[in-house]
């Protein structure tokens, strides 16, 4: 079954293009869903930082190779201490996605045994892809002030 | 013949006998595969690649380092035998080009290890990267190319900055200037 046929409320971008916005608490039963009705390919998990409304996005994406279809399951979660149930059951590279979002948003996923450190090693900083992260002002106040070596 | 005639001798023969391990990193390492082959062939001045820094001379940066590939390029270039020489290509590894802004790659190669020789663009072109190896050779026979006897004499101060990068932290930068104040 297409998905416009499994979710009636889901909005069509364009042709190809499905978006659902749900409650965080349904992610997994849709993603579920998807699943078994053809759509068997999870794309990827991203992250949005919507600062002025306090809330961290998380996008879900899946492709169907029967359909030729693309959903993307929208999530919206608190910024501050905001938690994410993980759905590595469903799919396990699902557990790649949430440790990489772990490490640059701060995104807690209950239940991923793997939330250690991944791409960046002992970055003692904010995450640096939250967007109240200031990333020149960290350059100019870091790199720019390693001392040159001296030669006497 | 005295001491110094056969530091001149060796050094006339080891510029003509350049291994170099080709650390790839970034983008340098696509410019790379023209220079080796037989369009421009870096070996007719003797210049092979080498699969072990242990039998290397020669180490390349190609490209931008983040953090935690500097920890492998050190470890890398501690392992490579005296004498050894450093080549930054582009830009990344003069100033951090294009990444100046980033997060997490560092701006100036030779904060952290000496570098001898920088070849400037983005990314530069073959003729520029045998052009460097020409002038590597002719700096050799000079004895000006010294790096990695600067990196024995200021050992301590390239292993605090690879102290701090790695650290993400200035903490010692503290330390420095009160020393400088004393």
């Amino acid at each position: 079954m297409m998905a416009k046929e499994l979710f009636p409320d889901a909005q069509e971008i364009r042709k190809g293009r499905i978006r659902i916005e749900v409650e965080p608490e349904k992610v997994g039963e849709i993603v579920k869903k998807l699943k078994d009705n053809g759509y068997d390919h999870f794309v990827m998990l991203s992250c949005i930082d919507w600062i002025n409304d306090g809330q961290f996005e998380l996008v879900y994406h899946m492709w169907s190779y029967e359909y030729r279809e693309h959903v993307m399951i929208s999530t919206r979660i608190p910024r501050d201490g905001g938690s994410m149930v993980t759905l590595r059951d469903l799919f396990p590279q699902i557990e790649t996605y949430e440790r990489e979002i772990h490490e640059m948003f701060g995104v807690d996923f209950i239940g991923n045994p793997r939330l250690g450190e991944f791409i960046l090693e002992g970055w003692p900083h904010m995450p640096p892809m939250r967007k109240d992260f200031d990333t020149e002002k960290f350059v100019k106040d870091f790199y720019y002030k390693i001392p040159e070596v001296k030669e006497e | 013949m005295r001491n110094d005639d056969w530091k001149k001798v060796s050094r006339l023969v080891s510029k003509k006998s350049l291994w170099m391990v080709h650390f790839c990193t970034g983008c340098g390492a696509m410019e790379m595969p023209p220079v080796m082959t037989s369009r421009y062939d870096m070996e007719r001045f003797g210049i092979a690649p080498m699969a072990t820094p242990r039998q290397a001379d020669v180490l390349l940066i190609t490209g931008y380092l983040s953090i935690k590939t500097l920890k492998r390029v050190v470890q890398v270039y501690e392992q490579m035998r005296d004498p050894k020489y450093v080549i930054g290509f582009g830009s990344c590894t003069i100033n951090g080009g294009m990444y100046w802004d980033s997060y997490n790659t560092i701006k100036d190669l030779s904060k952290y290890i000496p570098v001898d020789l920088y070849i400037a663009g983005c990314m530069p072109r073959p003729e520029a990267i045998m052009d460097a190896f020409l002038k590597l050779m002719e700096m050799i026979e000079k004895g000006e190319a010294i790096g990695w006897k600067k990196y024995h004499k200021y050992y301590d101060q390239y292993k605090r900055n690879q102290r701090m990068a790695f650290s993400y932290r200035l903490d010692e930068v503290q330390d420095i200037k009160e020393d400088d104040a004393k």
